[in-house]
């Protein structure tokens, strides 16, 4: 008799989405699965729209990444109007994201993965959020992660227009330019992001590597998958979350291309399976093989573990020292082709990897409010719609974010066609949490610490599938044990 | 006072919550800060810092009601919007806020005005005609809360 477990909606996850794991007749781990809802109508209602509206109607698909939307939206619009954007609105971009990044990581850390760390995974779910890491390590911490996240914020309203939903990106330009109090005010929020970011990288290094017990669940089999990796890079093939050229590295560390974004349907595939709305991208050269991972396998991923794994150095001197620090721990720095690191496959090592974004991100503000033209006042020039194709794309948090418009003469929309981070992840994602729930459950046997060591599997990723779907009350975890006929044989609800 | 309408302007009758609050923007709503949102949790616990009595004005997923219906609760029924799943919920935002020490309006100050939706997952800019026709009831259940005519049980969940 077959058995299905159902993790929905999954906890600590934005939006809405579900595990399924089938066990078969021994109670063993058969299948997993990884489920999205669909929502309808995104491409018909922006055909027809003017393509400057774009990033403003983008940053409101998801209330998690509205700053990622918004900076690809109008690059997308830039490349379809045949615009290049003013050096210091660039500039001014560049800092709103670097802002967001820190922002996001720095939730994702201390909100939603470190908990299974610093409170513990077999910890009551109840405790497992930001209230038990505050219980556990301190309110010290959680007065900075209110301090982090409402100076970051305080920059994006004052230069983007909005605390949320931001509104300044315009074709060629910037709405403001930078004046010199706010840079004054910005360096201060600069240099205190640095700190926070070492401080943040202290309490991993202290509770997760300093704790044998975590320390083997980073290097152990069960979150491990040999996928590809794809990640953007500067001219230093240093990561690059705003603007940069998309490397793929294969699983042992051989570059496999390099491609302008513009180009990503040359490289990228999306398949599609009958039991999800979400599709499942692939790298063409490969092809798809099914869920597997491995060399052949055409999957990969596009995590911050991917974007260290396809770099050569970090961007930024702190960050540099946390990179090699990381990759030595893996026995990986400089052991792969040509002198390059050995790629990480270990994925919880992901949370890693995210704080050392976090600093590369807190640097590059520190640089950025330093450049002699960041304050030059000309942010705005003259735009011509036209017809044209063009793609945005960046590095959200969570994975690589296309955007691909194509408009007429009047430029309005004809096409319009997103890749988010999280569909680049969707198979890893399904691989990751099947690897986890066949290694965790057996003989039928689990309880609420093996699931969430089964959630971690995917948490990890920083899914983001914001739906909107919504009702009063708590939104619990529920589990349910289903014959193979559907039947329900017994369901727990968890808060 | 903050009222802060919460959900997509584009998902069809989630946008209510914004609709709700640019209606009070239309008609003038002095002393009281009107925002819109489409993310909960700590973005929530940061618009409430500093605020004494708070209104969230939402759509509401539930099949045993009729779209279009209104209803009032306090904040331990908070709708997953204003969630987020990304960070918390708003109750652990709030716990968080106070354990701070940030300036937050009690509970008893904080009120749900909720509106049944029909649709939430279709992209489109028109409310469902239910939930239109809802939009002034919704009004006056946020002008009776600012007024503080609103008496509890009023309108109740049951």
């Amino acid at each position: 008799m077959k058995q299905r477990i159902t993790i929905d909606p999954i906890t600590r996850l934005e939006g809405h989405g579900k595990i399924e794991i089938f066990l078969d007749d021994a109670g063993n781990v058969s299948s997993a699965y990884f489920q999205v809802p669909e929502l309808r109508g995104f491409e018909s209602f922006c055909v027809g729209r003017q393509a400057e509206e774009m990033p403003n109607i983008t940053n409101r698909i998801c209330g998690v990444c509205p700053e990622a939307h918004h900076m690809a939206a109008i690059k997308a619009v830039e490349r379809a109007f045949g615009l290049e954007c003013l050096p210091a609105a660039r500039r001014i971009r560049e800092l709103i994201y670097m802002a967001f990044f820190v922002t996001d990581h720095t939730t994702h850390f201390y909100c939603l993965g470190g908990p299974d760390f610093i409170v513990g995974p077999d910890a009551p779910p109840a405790e497992r959020n930001i209230l038990g890491v505050i219980r556990k390590v301190g309110l010290d911490v959680g007065q900075q992660v209110i301090a982090c996240r409402k100076r970051n914020h305080d920059l994006i309203k004052r230069l983007g227009g909005r605390g949320i939903h931001l509104c300044g990106a315009l074709p060629g330009g910037w709405a403001v330019p930078l004046t010199a109090d706010m840079r004054q005010d910005f360096r201060q929020t600069a240099r205190e992001n640095v700190d926070f970011a070492q401080f943040s990288l202290t309490v991993f290094a202290d509770v997760v590597l300093g704790n044998p017990l975590y320390h083997d669940m980073l290097l152990s089999d069960l979150y491990r998958n040999e996928t590809h990796s794809m990640g953007t890079v500067n001219a230093d093939f240093a990561p690059d979350f705003y603007d940069g050229t998309i490397r793929v590295v294969d699983t042992v560390g051989n570059q496999v291309t390099m491609y302008e974004s513009q180009d990503y349907l040359e490289h990228l595939a999306e398949h599609v399976e009958p039991w999800s709305y979400l599709k499942f991208p692939y790298l063409k050269q490969f092809g798809w093989k099914g869920f597997v991972d491995g060399q052949e396998s055409g999957i990969y991923q596009a995590t911050p573990l991917a974007r260290l794994n396809v770099a050569d150095r970090m961007a930024t001197p702190l960050a540099q020292a946390e990179y090699e620090h990381f990759f030595e721990t893996f026995e990986a720095r400089g052991t792969g082709p040509h002198g390059r690191n050995l790629p990480v496959h270990h994925r919880l090592a992901t949370h890693w990897a995210r704080l050392i974004e976090l600093l590369q991100a807190a640097e590059r503000m520190v640089e950025l409010l330093d450049h002699p033209d960041i304050c030059d006042p000309n942010v705005r020039g003259k735009v011509e719609p036209r017809a044209g194709v063009g793609v945005g794309c960046v590095e959200a948090p969570r994975g690589t974010l296309f955007h691909h418009y194509e408009t007429d003469e009047r430029g309005q929309l004809k096409k319009v066609n997103m890749i988010v981070g999280t569909t680049n992840n969707n198979a890893p994602i399904s691989l990751s949490i099947m690897k986890a729930a066949t290694g965790l459950i057996k003989g039928g046997v689990f309880n609420d610490g093996i699931l969430n060591r089964v959630e971690m599997a995917f948490r990890l990723y920083d899914p983001c599938c914001s739906c909107a779907t919504h009702a009063l009350g708590k939104a619990p975890l529920e589990l349910s044990l289903r014959r193979s006929d559907g039947s329900l044989l017994d369901r727990i609800t968890r808060d | 006072m903050i009222v802060i309408g919460l959900g997509s302007p584009f998902l069809t009758d989630d946008s209510v919550g914004p609709r709700v609050v640019r209606e009070l923007v239309r008609q003038g709503c002095d002393g009281v800060r009107l925002v819109e949102s489409h993310a909960g949790g700590m973005l929530l616990l940061e618009e409430l810092a500093g605020t004494r009595r708070a209104v969230i004005v939402d759509a509401l997923v539930d099949v045993r009601r009729e779209p279009g219906e209104v209803v009032v609760s306090g904040v331990e029924n908070h709708s997953r919007n204003a969630s987020c799943g990304h960070d918390c919920t708003l109750t652990q935002a709030l716990a968080m806020g106070r354990a701070m020490g940030l300036s937050l309006p009690a509970n008893e100050h904080i009120h749900l005005v909720a509106i049944t939706a029909g649709d939430v997952t279709t992209f489109s800019e028109q409310l469902t005609a239910p939930v239109q026709a809802a939009l002034v009831g919704a009004c006056s259940a946020v002008r009776e809360i600012l007024a503080g005519d609103f008496q509890s049980g009023q309108r109740e969940m049951s």
